[in-house]
């Protein structure tokens, strides 16, 4: 695994953060973590990262989601995968029972749902990873 | 409460005016009058009164039309009728026009400040009820996010570092420790579901299901449902066997939460039923009408309980506890089908099984 390849988590649960970091610390990703939508930006902006993992339930509401349409609107941050970690699928499953809820709120995203066996969250992280390389090698050509 | 009542009195006399002024100024009222309707209907307004006296017979606007006109604006506000003609036939138009109480001329301060504290009395719960129902409503909307956030959180929370910890433990755990992980798993699993069956019935508004109906088959809805309750049903190697009379016509409906139903009370069947039992699943259609019946021969349900069945937490109190459950499965589906302008029935006896049977209109 590469050890240069750098994660951001944006999750406002240290307890839940603690769950999911040491997972891909152990997978030697690099993680930084923001504990809200705030702080997140500033660290997206400050530093170049590989993939975020974005939750969408934090503070008073979805402000997850927010953040993922400030990253839409941002010309260099749009290309960033996003794995979107949440809670909530399940009551919007309910009034849109049979399909799968994906949002599509950037680019490149996918979504998981809390809480995430390890192997699944790692071949998450990896797929995108691997779909945001295969997209900018076909940018070059 | 200290909150001070407002009373406005609409008459075209003035001595009635004075004396009622006179008869409720020594109570902690605030007063308005009007000697005429327009008067009144534009002190209603200003005022913002709790409860209004309105004369019947009045030159101008008629009292009936000032009735009328305060429920327009604002139906929550205790109307009481004065009228010099006590005939029963003018009172009762009045009341049928939403006033609350009528007062004959002429009255005595005794009967006066009854009267005007039964209004008030009834204001006093009306005003309750808008605020408990604005309560529940608030509630019911809020439900949702802190539910999801206050219990949700902290218990996928555990559930994720008990995945972690049992992957780093991995070559390091006997397999006596992995079986108590593995059973504390399952309980924060359980957990994590019930939240998000409360979370269904109590925040999610089931009518809204109407906006995605499309044409449904029912002999679909029945594999699927089949299908997902297999693994429960081998375990206890019950069978589940159905007879699909085709041709069914389509409904219109939802087919995820039509799954889910039947889904849940073959779920429940499976529950209640012995080892190497069997299920039956029927549908057919007759006049106009599709009727899915579901038969098990487990352990039925008492007479004591089968009228709450269907309603939220309800798990019967009479039967032996065969499984826990949360109460809530047959009171969801009872819900969903009549979204589906459906029905649901049950007809039960103890010890020998139940039948329930979903009717739902063809399209």
């Amino acid at each position: 695994m590469n050890t240069q390849t750098k994660l951001l988590i944006i999750d406002d649960d240290p307890d839940y953060v603690a769950g999911i970091r040491s997972v891909l610390e152990k997978a030697e990703y690099s993680v930084d973590v923001a504990y809200n939508p705030k702080d997140g930006f500033q660290a997206l902006q400050s530093k170049q990262y590989d993939l975020l993992l974005l939750d969408i339930m934090m503070g008073r509401g979805a402000e997850g989601i927010a953040l993922a349409r400030k990253l839409r609107k941002d010309p260099k941050l749009r290309e960033l995968p996003v794995l979107i970690i949440t809670g909530i699928r399940e009551q919007i499953a309910f009034l849109f029972p049979g399909q799968p809820v994906h949002p599509h709120f950037v680019e490149l995203d996918e979504l998981v749902e809390k809480p995430v066996e390890p192997k699944l969250l790692l071949e998450k992280v990896s797929a995108l990873l691997k779909m945001a390389e295969e997209k900018k090698s076909q940018a070059k050509k | 409460m200290g909150k001070k009542f407002k009373i406005l009195i609409i008459d075209d006399e003035e001595v009635i005016l004075d004396s009622c002024t006179l008869i409720l100024g020594s109570g902690n009222y605030q007063l308005a009058t009007a000697n005429n309707g327009k008067l009144g209907l534009e002190l209603v307004g200003e005022f913002q009164p709790d409860l209004v006296f309105v004369d019947l017979k009045m030159p101008g606007i008629p009292g009936l039309e000032v009735l009328e006109k305060i429920r327009d604006r604002d139906p929550n506000i205790v109307t009481i009728v004065i009228t010099g003609y006590a005939t029963v036939s003018s009172a009762v138009e009045a009341m049928k026009n939403g006033a609350y109480d009528f007062l004959p001329k002429p009255f005595g301060p005794d009967e006066f400040r009854l009267i005007t504290q039964r209004g008030l009395d009834r204001r006093r719960l009306v005003l309750e009820t808008i605020s408990l129902r604005r309560e529940k409503e608030m509630l019911r909307e809020n439900f949702a996010a802190i539910v999801s956030h206050e219990l949700k959180s902290p218990l996928g929370a555990v559930q994720q570092n008990l995945f972690v910890l049992e992957d780093e433990l991995s070559d390091k755990l006997s397999e006596e420790q992995k079986s108590k992980i593995e059973r504390m798993k399952v309980k924060i699993n359980d957990l994590i579901n019930l939240i998000h069956t409360w979370l269904r019935v109590i925040s999610v508004d089931v009518k809204k299901l109407q906006e995605n109906f499309k044409p449904a088959s029912i002999a679909t809805v029945i594999s699927k449902a089949i299908e997902n309750v297999q693994p429960q049903a081998k375990r206890k190697d019950i069978q589940l066997v159905s007879s699909v009379q085709e041709p069914l016509s389509l409904v219109s409906g939802d087919e995820g939460t039509l799954v889910e139903v039947i889904g849940n009370i073959l779920g429940n069947g499976i529950k209640f039923s012995r080892v190497g039992s069997r299920i039956t699943i029927k549908a057919e259609e007759k006049e106009n009408s599709l009727f899915i019946s579901i038969t098990d021969t487990g352990i039925g349900i008492s007479k004591e309980d089968l009228p709450y069945i269907f309603e939220d937490f309800y798990t019967g109190n009479t039967g032996p506890v065969v499984e826990k459950s949360s109460g809530l499965g047959l009171a969801i589906s009872k819900r969903i089908i009549e979204a589906h302008n459906g029905s649901i029935s049950v007809e039960s006896e103890l010890g020998k099984g139940s039948t329930f049977t979903i009717r739902l209109p063809v399209q």
